[in-house]
């Protein structure tokens, strides 16, 4: 297939999307409130703002709330307490099948008395759109999403990473304000899912419609979204880009979901020199917080014994060879440190070497549990 | 060697159950064709007890009762059937097991008690109002009693077959409540929609207990006359009725199955 003019007809495609379509919606929540039975406290006061023509991710592991919080934007559950707009009108109060956000759900959920083609027509069929009309919509995203002859199938023909599209484009033909992904490649193998991080995200960048995102793959948020918002327990603990998230964990929930393990109790300091179980460490921006936070692709490998300020002696542990780069365990003082090298032909220290960590001053980061 | 032989026997004892199963149908279905009045002999091909059938008025009103009380009870069966099996899915969550007995009871239910019990209610409300009078409609109601929980167990297992998220995709495809059950709801269903029609139209086609309880004397039909022609001594064309019922019931079974393998995936 030709590439540059299957990327053309989309981009013709999508610049009529633009003249249909209405402008981006933001999101606003406030308050929100929400239980299971007695006990089980689904959201806990949420308040959130979403920008218009943001991809926005809902980030935390299962139970933390985010999936009721989508679905208290679709509609499919009911907040008990606490409102909800979307482009700047209030519709907590609206069913479902009267609002326009559309669901790409986790099992995809297409129907499976219906061919792709009356799956894609479906909402537009509900609305109440004349077959012509319909026709030509389904057609317009058919091409835009590039479901070629997939479009003439039956569902119990297609694989599962056709089906995740059809979702998508039964979704997306509706033109929503807002567009909702419950873990939509959560079913996929690892190939085809981060092939279709990339489709998902190109597709949102060219409609410009807002996105919001579930996901509990902390990897798969960092490489969609424009902002993440990390959930435990019904409450939201940091809202921010992924830089921000990802390198400023505001606690040990967040740094720890975001994969970090290099966290330690400050037991004293003194101005920035700060007294830890590895020892001494001088940080640029050392803030209120009880906790160091050491980013593993942030630390150096000396050979030897090397003295000086953020200079740790250390025994390397274990060695894991990732090829482009070599994950460490080192003792260092009364505690482990997980180091990340990249590997750039250097010399790569050993399992038993005594080496000498190092980190910038404006590497390090404290934060409160 | 051993493993050979007992596969034989086994094949064998298939075919002898088959035996067993239908030839006694085969008897009967033969014996309509025979051109003797006589059940002793077969002597020959014809079509004369069909023909015959044919200008027997009693048979030909037998005929017309029995599928006026099939069609008729099968569709309210299916509908009142069609609303519960979709209660018993919707509140499934709940704990509803002596509610899922109750619905089971009628099958189970031996058919002479379900008849005596059903002329009996009749006979009482008939006493008290004047109302249903021993005849079609009590034959109705009774035969649609009977059909429900079927019709509800089918409908119930498709919905509880069914990925529960398309309830809300429906919802979020702006589907109101009307449309969700005319383009989504209804659709889905529809094989096991057939399936229990042609199996509450076989039931009560089949159903003679029941329906000999609740008759009235106008309202006879084809296993009622049956049963009153044979007193009178078994002729030719109770033969031709009954070959012509085995292949009505056939056909009718046979689609019910078809419609309830048929899952659209």
């Amino acid at each position: 297939m030709n590439d540059s003019l299957t990327l053309d007809t989309a981009e013709a495609s999508r610049n009529e999307n633009v003249e249909t379509a209405r402008e981006a919606s933001s999101i606003e929540l406030h308050g929100l409130h929400k239980r299971f039975g007695r006990h089980t406290v689904a959201l806990n006061g949420v308040d959130l703002t979403i920008e218009a023509g943001e991809f926005f991710t809902l980030l935390g592991p299962s139970g933390c709330g985010k999936t009721t919080l989508l679905r208290i934007l679709a509609g499919l559950e009911e907040a008990d307490d606490g409102r909800l707009a979307i482009g700047g009108k209030d519709i907590t109060e609206v069913p479902p099948h009267k609002r326009s956000v559309n669901t790409v759900f986790q099992s995809y959920a297409l129907f499976p008395h219906l061919s792709v083609r009356e799956n894609l027509a479906f909402g537009l069929k509900m609305r109440g759109l004349p077959p012509v009309e319909r026709e030509a919509r389904v057609a317009k995203i058919a091409e835009f999403i590039k479901l070629g002859d997939l479009v003439a199938r039956r569902i119990d023909q297609l694989s599962g990473g056709q089906r995740q599209r059809i979702a998508l484009a039964r979704a997306l033909v509706n033109e929503p304000d807002v567009l909702l992904l419950d873990e939509p490649l959560s079913a996929l193998d690892a190939g085809l899912r981060s092939q279709l991080q990339v489709e998902l995200l190109r597709v949102q960048k060219r409609l410009g419609m807002t996105f919001v995102f579930v996901t509990h793959d902390q990897q798969e948020a960092m490489v969609m979204s424009d902002r993440i918002a990390v959930l435990n327990g019904g409450v939201i603990q940091q809202v921010g880009p992924p830089r921000e998230v990802y390198e400023h964990p505001v606690n040990a929930f967040v740094a720890r979901f975001m994969g970090h393990d290099n966290l330690y109790p400050i037991t004293a300091r003194q101005g920035n020199r700060l007294t830890t179980p590895l020892g001494e460490l001088v940080a640029d921006q050392a803030g209120e917080g009880d906790l160091l936070l050491i980013r593993p692709e942030t630390l150096d490998l000396l050979p030897g014994e090397v003295a000086g300020d953020n200079h740790l002696l250390a025994v390397v542990n274990e060695r894991l060879y990732r090829g482009s780069h070599a994950e460490y365990r080192l003792e260092v003082g009364a505690g482990t440190l997980q180091a990340t090298l990249n590997n750039r032909g250097r010399h790569l220290p050993e399992v038993g070497d005594r080496v000498t960590v190092t980190v910038a001053p404006d590497d390090l980061v404290t934060l409160s549990e | 060697m051993r493993k050979r032989t007992l596969k034989r026997g086994l094949t064998a004892f298939w075919w002898f159950t088959l035996a067993f199963l239908y030839l006694p149908l085969a008897v009967v279905v033969l014996f309509s064709f025979n051109a003797s009045n006589s059940a002793a002999s077969f002597t020959g091909i014809s079509l004369r007890w069909y023909t015959r059938l044919m200008g027997n008025e009693e048979i030909l009103s037998a005929f017309a009762n029995s599928m006026i009380l099939a069609i008729s009870s099968s569709m309210i069966a299916l509908g009142i059937g069609c609303l519960i099996g979709y209660g018993m899915y919707r509140h499934r969550q709940r704990k509803l097991g002596w509610l899922i007995v109750l619905i089971y009871l009628p099958i189970v239910l031996p058919d002479i008690v379900f008849g005596i019990s059903e002329m009996a209610f009749f006979v009482q409300v008939h006493r008290l109002t004047g109302l249903l009078q021993p005849g079609l409609i009590t034959m109705i109601i009774a035969h649609v009693t009977f059909q429900i929980p079927f019709v509800a167990l089918i409908v119930y297992s498709r919905f509880v077959g069914l990925d529960p998220t398309l309830f809300e995709a429906a919802k979020d495809l702006y589907a109101s409540p009307t449309k969700r059950v005319i383009h989504f709801m209804l659709p889905t269903i529809k094989p096991a929609l057939i399936s229990a029609f042609f199996l509450s139209f076989t039931l009560s086609v089949d159903d003679f207990v029941i329906s000999f309880f609740t008759a009235g004397p106008e309202s006879a039909t084809l296993p009622i006359y049956i049963w009153g022609a044979i007193k009178k001594g078994v002729s030719p064309e109770i033969n031709a009725i009954a070959a012509l019922m085995i292949g009505a019931v056939a056909v009718a079974a046979v689609i019910s199955l078809m419609f309830s393998r048929r899952r659209p995936a």
